[in-house]
């Protein structure tokens, strides 16, 4: 196997490249928005519109120009299996990622971007607390080539060496990769899905209550109702960005057998997962979809554990929102031989109920042929599925209240952050869970 | 549930295993180091009844002796109940009271082996060698080990993760 044909094959010799020249001005345009929202309406008014637009010219101007060093050196090439990007003018950083470490790899394109065609392509590799390699921005092109090439050279060591070959001679050709599309989401699904979310439920309610009580005691002041406006604003902000980021969501398999997840309407995002590096499964019924017989689907990569942020910025979806044949049929595609419907799980023993009055009918953990199978939840019902081949460890624990009971606790923890977890189990079942699945995974690893 | 393989598997098998214990005098460390807290807090208290006297710095001081009586007595159960056990493919770790731990952490999984001492434990000659795995929740760390015990344990992991290493 060789690298493309466009590329010498003597990796070393490969020249070091820079990022697109318009990044710093996007950068730039970045800061100035955060700029301009510091300076406040506040400065506005008191140093009059010239001097304003002056202070903000100059400020920008010295923000292109801070960006422009660093573009200047800023560069990235690939030696070997390694990415090596160095960057940085007082202090230098040389990074080289080994390609084989590669979890995902993820093209975002924010508005700008779209507006310049540029995009910002990011790897995701383990122990990293955060996206180790942004590189922005590159052109769509270069971007989507560079990832292809990663992705090939990456897959070369991985069991999949069949799959990581088709992957390889598709960017070797330089052909236009023939994707394979699973599925799509209607964005009508998608807007219904977010309103039917606790935050868009009780908006209603709210804003009866603010108004009812501006009318009662009228109480017009400003401060009041730019805080309830701003408060309502917040609330909403998450069903919101949802809507955006989940917008046009599509999901497809790559010559490669890889998953590409395309999504977003002002930040578009395209990610490429290889499927052997998918860490576990999760699944959530919300209260509010049952009527739908809605589920979401949520894919860990180990990438992306230490990220914080929450679920927003993470770029985890599998299923936005979708009926369960849906489900069925993608969980099938991404875990071959799990499927949804059958999953037999057994429910703890009864003295569970001292602890869980109510969910210990929702309680269950099961042993499948791939996966460690564990639901819970009462209302918002959930249900995790981790293969064998990707548990890191595997853990017993048991509070004093379990201990009275003579139950205990099973966790089978991922790379990505989620465990999967039997709860109060009976101690001796607890026990055979946890050397099964130390077996199983000894097992599903060689 | 599913059939276990081996028969004594339903019989809480951790017993079955040959646990290691961890070096008795890590329980002094912990003691010196929680005297160590105490006085220090024993002081702040002491002036701010020596400046503002009132009866409920006493109290404080009281509490505070009693709290760390009690974790005392707890300390030297905790040490006892800490254990460890190398198996052919994983390593075992137990641990805690009140909330009882078990890990079960594959080598094949191992990511790093951290070995660390702080002062008071090498003023015992003790170490701490600590497995760390991809992800976040693994918790293998076994306290208070004899220094020629923790580097052959640090080696022996070393070993056999690069024997079995593989990527995620």
């Amino acid at each position: 196997m060789t690298t493309t044909p466009q590329e010498p094959v003597t990796a070393e010799a490969e020249p070091r490249r820079r990022l697109h020249p318009l990044s710093p001005i996007l950068h730039g345009a970045k800061s100035i928005a955060v700029v301009v929202a510091a300076l406040s309406w506040q400065t506005l008014s008191q140093v009059g519109l010239e001097r304003f637009a002056i202070v903000v010219l100059v400020l920008a101007l010295g923000v292109v120009i801070f960006s422009l060093v660093g573009w200047l050196t800023t560069g990235y090439h690939v030696v070997g299996r390694e990415l090596r990007i160095s960057d940085g003018l007082i202090w230098r950083r040389n990074r080289a990622i080994p390609l084989e470490r590669l979890q995902a790899v993820e093209l975002r394109r924010p508005l700008l971007a779209q507006l310049t065609g540029l995009a910002e392509l990011r790897l995701e590799v383990v122990g990293g607390g955060k996206t180790e390699a942004p590189l922005a921005y590159l052109t769509v092109r270069d971007a989507a080539a560079l990832r292809e090439r990663l992705l090939a050279l990456a897959g070369r060591t991985q069991a999949g060496e069949a799959q990581a070959g088709a992957g390889a001679q598709a960017a070797a050709t330089g052909a236009p990769t023939l994707e394979h599309p699973l599925l799509r989401v209607e964005n009508r699904d998608l807007v219904i899905s977010q309103l039917l979310t606790p935050q868009a439920i009780f908006l209603p309610l709210g804003i009866a209550f603010v108004v009812m009580q501006f009318v009662l005691e009228a109480q017009w002041t400003f401060i009041g109702i730019a805080s309830t406006v701003t408060a309502m604003a917040g609330v909403l902000l998450q069903p919101v960005r949802r809507v955006l980021q989940d917008w046009d969501f599509r999901l497809a398999r790559d010559p490669g057998g890889r998953l590409v997840v395309r999504y977003g309407l002002l930040e578009t995002r395209s990610q490429v997962v290889p499927l052997n590096r998918v860490q576990s499964i999760g699944a959530t019924w919300p209260l509010l979809w049952r009527g739908h017989k809605w589920l979401h689907l949520r894919l860990d990569i180990a990438g992306y554990a230490g990220e914080p942020g929450g679920d927003n910025k993470r770029s985890d979806r599998l299923l936005p929102v979708g009926d369960f044949a849906t489900a069925r049929a993608l969980v099938w595609d991404v875990l071959p031989g799990v499927d949804l419907a059958t999953l037999a799980t057994s429910p703890p023993p009864a003295r569970a109920r001292w602890l869980h009055p109510f969910a210990l009918r929702y309680l269950g953990a099961g042993l499948t042929p791939e996966v460690f199978v564990s639901r819970w939840g009462l209302l918002t019902r959930e249900l995790s599925l981790v293969p064998y081949a990707r548990l890191q460890s595997v853990r017993v624990v048991q509070g004093p209240l379990q201990r009275r009971l003579g139950l205990a606790t099973v966790y089978a923890d991922t790379a990505g952050g989620r465990a999967g977890q039997a709860r109060d189990r009976d101690l001796a079942e607890a026990w055979a869970l946890a050397e099964q699945l130390a077996v199983r995974a000894r097992l599903a690893r060689a | 549930m599913t059939e276990p393989l081996a028969p004594d598997a339903l019989t809480p098998w951790p017993d079955t295993v040959q646990w290691r214990p961890v070096s008795p005098k890590l329980i002094t460390v912990e003691l010196i180091a929680r005297a160590i807290w105490v006085v220090v807090l024993l002081t702040g208290l002491g002036v701010g009844w020596f400046f503002a006297p009132h009866w409920t710095w006493g109290a404080g001081m009281a509490a505070v002796v009693g709290y760390a009586i009690w974790r005392s007595i707890v300390t030297v159960r905790a040490v006892r109940a800490w254990g460890y056990a190398e198996r052919d493919q994983d390593l075992l770790v137990r641990h805690g009271l009140l909330i009882r731990r078990l890990s079960i952490v594959p080598y094949a999984r191992m990511q790093f082996v951290d070995v660390t001492a702080g002062p008071l434990e090498r003023a015992f000659g003790l170490a701490t060698v600590q497995l760390h795995t991809a992800s976040a929740a693994s918790d293998a760390k076994v306290p208070g080990l004899p220094p020629a015990e923790a580097s052959r344990l640090r080696d022996r992991l070393t070993a056999l993760g690069e024997d079995r290493a593989e990527g995620l």
